[in-house]
């Protein structure tokens, strides 16, 4: 980590892809036309769980201009990140509304969704499981019979044979039973968050092309090339080097489009079709109701706290509802365990995180990667133990927060670089100047404070790694090769001010070679987890190294002395001692020419790496190790005011605190806060998949799931950085994309309290389900 | 493509209609489209023909001579809503306008096709039925007359026949002394269908009293207040009146906005707010 | 073969004749057939905006305007914002408010500004807001771009001074 005075880090500098975004120029997967393009329609289950008897395809294929028509039957191929449970097209039977059961390509998408209307399926419906807390007993329908079949990730993942379970996380610390008989005040209460879709303004797309010697080429709306070309290669059964993924812009992902999706179908089509690049374009329905969403989660939590406020015992089962597939649900599950009791020290823990099949549309990645949903209850706990104490919320989330010196739920020690809690939510206190009460709101109205905290670390395998390449240009400019991507979070810009930095040049000589190709870009594991900004920063400080090293090497030569003696700065080496002998970049990068002609050098090309330090998997019993390559800790404080009779919540101000360590961009770090915090408002106030009792979805359109609009956003917000430094970060940065969404449910909800004495254990806290609440004076 | 189906523009209200009399209920009269397209985009209706109606320069018109205020079948909401006229003489219809989706689709929708969709949820029926509107309809056969509560038949039926069209809207000249008002329960404050919408018109002379309730039946509700109200009565009074006769009158479902008890814990309260309008003087009561 | 009808409309000034089905939008029309494809999809049904385009002197979503209905009409796209020698005031004030992450809104977001300055030079934040409530965004919070609206005003009208 270079600690040299920053001319770059740290500062507001722009965009680069502002320009061809505000141009309409930027091309997304969805503007893409590839000579020779066909397109792709599904035909997707009616029912929420049924066998599939007979499939007939004859009269879709002789529709004119049908190119393939594929069912479940051709695809012998199995996906999963973690468990492989899925197929590509369902086969024998389907296990959520909207899965997909057939597909077609076809010259025109009009044909491909005409053929679509021609497949014939004949179903038998069976009773679908919906709710995870009935598909956990023993007695439940099984969701996939075959699962003791399936091969998964073993030692990080356990499924549970002849059951609905996809996977099983305990964190056992201490003994919590007895703390619980020994504790002055025991809270129990239930919690439940529904799921939730994304909502990325850009669908899912794909197109795929199937290539001569069993290649593939994949352009993709994804977060993550190399995952996409490693599962690919995985289930398709192709080396990796067989397939080429590109990215290019991306409209927002979220983390619903970290993994793998459509590609494999579009791959398939294609092949299918004789090589044809294949189209597959989400519709906005297809969205809301085919691709997976954010897990449902039902809570219990049992906390045991001194009379004086210190918590003794933290007891937790959560019961994720993973829809029909496990994909990243398993590792939300174990995610949710290790982080599962909050911020705070706590002596005795006992936590069962379980990953529950059910026949919903399934969850995957969704930002947060738990946390919002754990933390909505953890958080609601903490504010009914301090109140029902009788002590101040405030004071008692400052006695219990994680110092220096504390233990986590695995065992892990908070170090001076850990990052302060404490800080944070001081900073919020003091912003809503908490301990004050609300100005008195006008009749019909209310007013309330709350606060809440929260963490997270990367939940990111022990093995994570990222990787960059940097070339030096003829002209001494430099160009970034890496294969996170930047779907708006602006990383990009923060990799070009600390390339620019490292290599001491001006940035606008720093470029990033925007689009990913797995052909070009070197690997990187996924842009999710908050964790791009941290790996992928250090790998460029790396290459960036590598390559002032490779220039020391050869203006040592060019100007005779020891490559010690070389020192860099504003685009040119020079010999330290003596600094009229000086060389600027271009003539060093791509290599030296004496006077007389003779060569030496060469193009100078840098790389870089960083791999994950230290993490261990987690004890199966006990989960006890080092998950987290670093804990990023916030919190929120909200002032809300509530329309006494009609229920409705107006945000009047919201003040969140992130300590994210060096603050490498503080403009985009602010933009990311403010966007973070009002997808959070949508997940608090209005958002959540709805199903009926045949396991249909109700709401999967824009006009029945609502979203925050431009007239829904706070009053007044603030963003305050705490930046304690991240040892082993890039001038001692931490992530910080999840955080500004987690905990904002729950703040609103500690800030109803106050306002009209309503607990509320359930989200969205709707306009109706407020009314309610304050109309029948009881907790929701 | 949104669709299958063929399109005309036609350059009269009678090519029109002997369009949609020749498709015998398989042709569709397309002004703004924003409810049209969308139907037709989700498989609601599959017409073999879309007659675009926005060529017909007389139903493009808004005027607003007294006495009556007449509403061409072509005109955006957006025109009709910042319509300045409108908005002092029909403030519930304006105010009810531009409460219809967003900017961007309010271009494009038009009050006719608003009644003509026949949404019990219809921002614009509560402020039509209030301000006693009546719709001038042509057919094949010949042109009629009709009040605007007799549009709507039940949930997006309306009572127009195979081979008729809107032509246009009127609103009667009102008292000098009428106010009318609008108001509407969404779930976010962007653009969102009605959880409940509620128009009122009075005449702050003789005290007639119009309310009209939407989302909370089959069709719109002009609530039946036989008796002129005391406008310097107390407001909870006021309310409490028109809530019964309002409870009574309407039959709120459960729907993905509200249920039907949010519904008619809302009545009230919007009542008031509404009433607290419309009482009010100039220069305070 | 469905029966097509021809048109002539003006999209960013330049005059374009096509024959297009009835079945197809101004959105299909914009990205398909004119390759202009700053126009987002992102619904199809008129509830995000993402395809705003400025049809006459009105911001519209194209997703729900045939194609067939243009003939003879002016079209506005992201396209015909900037001029050949530089971005428009409002698309430096987007950059320089911080009001672009992903950008898939940019493109509406930009069309539904343009309309409200043409008609209204000196809005309030709640016009603002108004104007761009149905454009949806789900990456910046709407903060910054109400800052670049706002901020785009004030700098228009300084060159009209």
């Amino acid at each position: 980590m270079s600690d040299g005075k920053h001319k770059y880090v740290g500062q507001p500098v722009a965009r680069e892809d502002a320009l061809p975004k505000v141009t309409g120029r930027a091309m997304y997967v969805h503007d893409m036309h590839l000579a020779g393009m066909i397109h792709a329609a599904t035909l997707k289950s009616p029912h929420a769980a049924a066998r599939i008897k007979r499939i007939d395809t004859e009269t879709a294929r002789n529709l004119p201009g049908v190119r393939a028509v594929l069912v479940g039957e051709d695809l012998p191929y199995r996906l999963g990140l973690y468990v492989q449970d899925k197929l590509i097209l369902a086969r024998g039977q389907v296990r959520y509304q909207g899965e997909p059961v057939a597909a077609v390509a076809a010259d025109t998408l009009e044909t491909a969704r005409a053929a679509c209307e021609l497949i014939r399926v004949e179903y038998e419906p069976v009773s679908p499981v919906l709710d995870p807390r009935n598909a956990i007993k023993p007695d439940a329908p099984l969701v996939h019979e075959d699962l003791h079949t399936y091969s998964y990730m073993k030692g990080v993942f356990a499924p549970k044979p002849h059951t609905n379970i996809a996977h099983h996380q305990k964190i056992r610390k201490g003994n919590v039973d007895d703390a619980l008989a020994e504790s002055d005040l025991v809270v129990n209460e239930h919690f439940y968050n529904p799921p939730a879709p994304h909502v990325p303004m850009e669908t899912h797309a794909v197109i795929a092309q199937a290539l001569p010697g069993d290649r593939m080429e994949v352009h993709t709306s994804a977060q993550s090339p190399y995952t996409v070309r490693d599962l690919l290669s995985h289930s398709l059964g192709l080396p990796q080097s067989n397939i080429r993924v590109h990215v290019p812009y991306i409209g927002g992902g979220f983390g619903g489009k970290a993994g793998i999706h459509l590609e494999p179908l579009a791959c398939c089509l294609s092949r299918a079709s004789g090589g044809r690049p294949v189209k597959i374009v989400a519709t906005r329905e297809e969205e809301f109701g085919t691709l997976p969403s954010r897990q449902g989660l039902h809570t219990e939590i049992t906390l045991g706290v001194t009379k004086d406020g210190k918590i003794k015992a933290f007891k937790a089962t959560y019961v994720w509802d993973a829809g029909a597939y496990a994909d990243y649900g398993v590792n939300i599950g174990r995610a949710a365990a290790y982080a599962g009791a909050g911020p705070y020290c706590v002596p005795n823990c006992f936590i069962d995180s379980f990953v529950v099949y059910t026949n919903k549309v399934f969850g995957t990645a969704y930002r947060g990667f738990g946390h919002l949903e754990v933390l909505w209850g953890v958080e609601r706990a903490i504010e009914l133990a301090a109140r029902r104490l009788g002590i101040d919320p405030y004071e008692f989330r400052m006695n219990n927060l994680l110092r220096e010196g504390d233990k986590t739920i695995t065992g892990e020690t908070i170090t001076a670089g850990h990052g302060r809690p404490d800080l944070c939510l001081q900073a919020v206190a003091e912003a809503i100047d908490w301990g004050t009460p609300s100005a008195p709101a006008e009749k019909g109205k209310a007013r309330g404070k709350g606060i809440a905290v929260l963490h997270k670390a990367p939940a990111m395998p022990s093995y994570t790694s990222c990787s960059a390449i940097i070339k030096l240009n003829g002209d001494g400019s430099a160009d970034i090769l890496i294969s996170g991507v930047d779907m708006g979070q602006g990383t990009y810009t923060t990799l070009r001010q600390i390339a620019a930095d490292e290599l001491r040049i001006e940035i606008d000589k720093v470029h990033i070679t925007w689009e990913c190709d797995t052909a070009f870009s070197p690997y990187d594991w996924q842009t999710v987890a908050s964790r791009f900004a941290f790996m992928g920063g250090n790998a460029t400080i790396a290459a960036a190294q590598d390559c002032l090293r490779q220039v020391r090497e050869t203006a040592a030569i060019a100007l005779r002395a020891a490559p010690e003696q070389i020192a860099c700065e504003n685009g040119e080496a020079y010999v330290e001692s003596d600094p009229n002998r000086r060389l600027p970049y271009d003539r060093l990068a791509l290599g030296y020419t004496f006077g007389n002609g003779n060569s030496i050098g060469g193009p100078i090309v840098g790389h870089g790496r960083y791999i994950a330090q230290g993490l261990t998997n987690l004890d199966p019993e006990t989960g006890q190790g080092l998950p987290a390559q670093f804990w990023t800790y916030g919190a929120h404080g909200v002032e809300v005011e509530v329309d006494t009779e009609t229920g409705e919540i107006e945000i009047v101000n919201i003040a969140t605190a992130l300590d994210a360590g060096k603050v490498l961009n503080p403009k985009l770090a602010r933009e990311q806060v403010i966007g973070g915090v009002v997808q959070g408002i949508g997940s608090a106030l209005f958002e959540g998949l709805i199903f009926n009792r045949d396991g249909h979805l109700q709401n999967g359109s824009f006009t029945d799931h609502k979203i925050p609009t431009a007239k829904d956003i706070p009053i007044h917000t603030r963003q305050i950085f705490v930046e304690t430094p991240q040892p082993n970060g890039p001038y001692g940065a931490r992530g910080m994309a999840e955080h500004p969404m987690i905990s904002v449910p729950s703040a609103i909800a500690n800030a109803l309290v106050e306002a009209i004495g309503v607990d509320f254990h359930t989200l969205p806290l709707t306009a109706e389900r407020v009314y309610t609440a304050i109309h029948t004076e009881r907790t929701d | 493509m949104i669709g299958v189906f063929d399109y005309v523009r036609v350059g009269s209200v009678k090519e029109g209609c002997d369009l949609l009399a020749e498709h015998e209920g398989r042709a569709r009269v397309f002004a703004g489209g924003t409810d049209l397209l969308v139907n037709i985009r989700n498989n609601g209706v599959s017409p073999d023909l879309l007659v675009d109606i926005k060529g017909i320069e007389p139903l493009g018109k808004l005027t607003v001579d007294a006495p009556d205020a007449t509403i061409g079948a072509c005109v955006p909401l957006n025109v009709i809503g910042e319509n300045a006229a409108i908005a002092e003489r029909c403030t519930a219809l304006a105010q009810a306008a531009l409460s219809v989706g967003s900017y961007q689709v309010r271009n494009r929708a038009t009050l006719a096709g608003n009644v003509a969709n026949a949404s019990p949820a219809a921002d614009t029926a509560p402020a039509l039925l209030v301000l006693d509107a009546h719709v001038a309809v042509q057919g094949k056969a010949g042109g009629r007359d009709i009040p605007i509560s007799e549009l709507f038949l039940g949930v997006k039926k309306n009572s127009l026949a195979a081979d008729e069209m809107i032509t246009s809207i009127m609103l009667p000249s009102h008292a000098k002394h009428m106010r009318s008002a609008f108001i509407k329960k969404q779930r976010v404050r962007g653009h969102d269908l009605a959880v409940i919408n509620m128009a009122g018109s009075l005449d702050q002379e003789s005290g007639a009293l119009r309310v009209a309730i939407g989302s909370c039946a089959v069709t719109p509700i002009l609530l039946s207040i036989d008796s002129p109200i005391d406008c310097s009565a107390p407001i909870d009074e006021l309310v409490a009146r028109i809530d019964k006769i309002a409870q009574d009158a309407i039959r709120p479902i459960d729907d993905l906005r509200g249920s039907a008890a949010y519904r008619r814990g809302l009545i009230p309260v919007f009542l008031r707010r509404l009433l607290t309008m419309l009482v009010e003087r100039e220069g305070g009561e | 073969m469905a029966k097509l009808h021809d048109i002539a409309v003006t999209v960013n000034g330049e005059l374009e004749t096509l024959s297009v089905p009835a079945g197809m939008t101004l959105l299909e029309l914009l990205r398909d057939r004119l390759y202009l494809t700053g126009t987002k999809e992102g619904c199809g049904a008129g509830e995000c905006g993402a395809c705003t385009v400025i049809l006459g002197d009105r911001p519209v979503n194209a997703c729900l305007i045939l194609a067939a209905e243009t003939d003879g009409k002016e079209v506005r796209t992201v396209e015909g914002e900037a001029s050949a020698a530089s971005l428009s005031v409002l698309q430096q004030s987007f950059i320089d408010a911080g009001a672009i992450q992903c950008g898939f809104c940019t493109p509406g977001m930009i069309m539904s500004a343009r309309a409200l300055l043409a008609r209204n030079p000196n809005p309030s934040d709640e016009e603002i807001k108004e104007a761009v409530a149905g454009n949806l965004c789900r990456c910046t919070g709407y903060e910054a771009i109400i800052n670049a609206v706002r901020m785009a005003a004030k700098r228009e009208a300084v060159t009209r001074q």
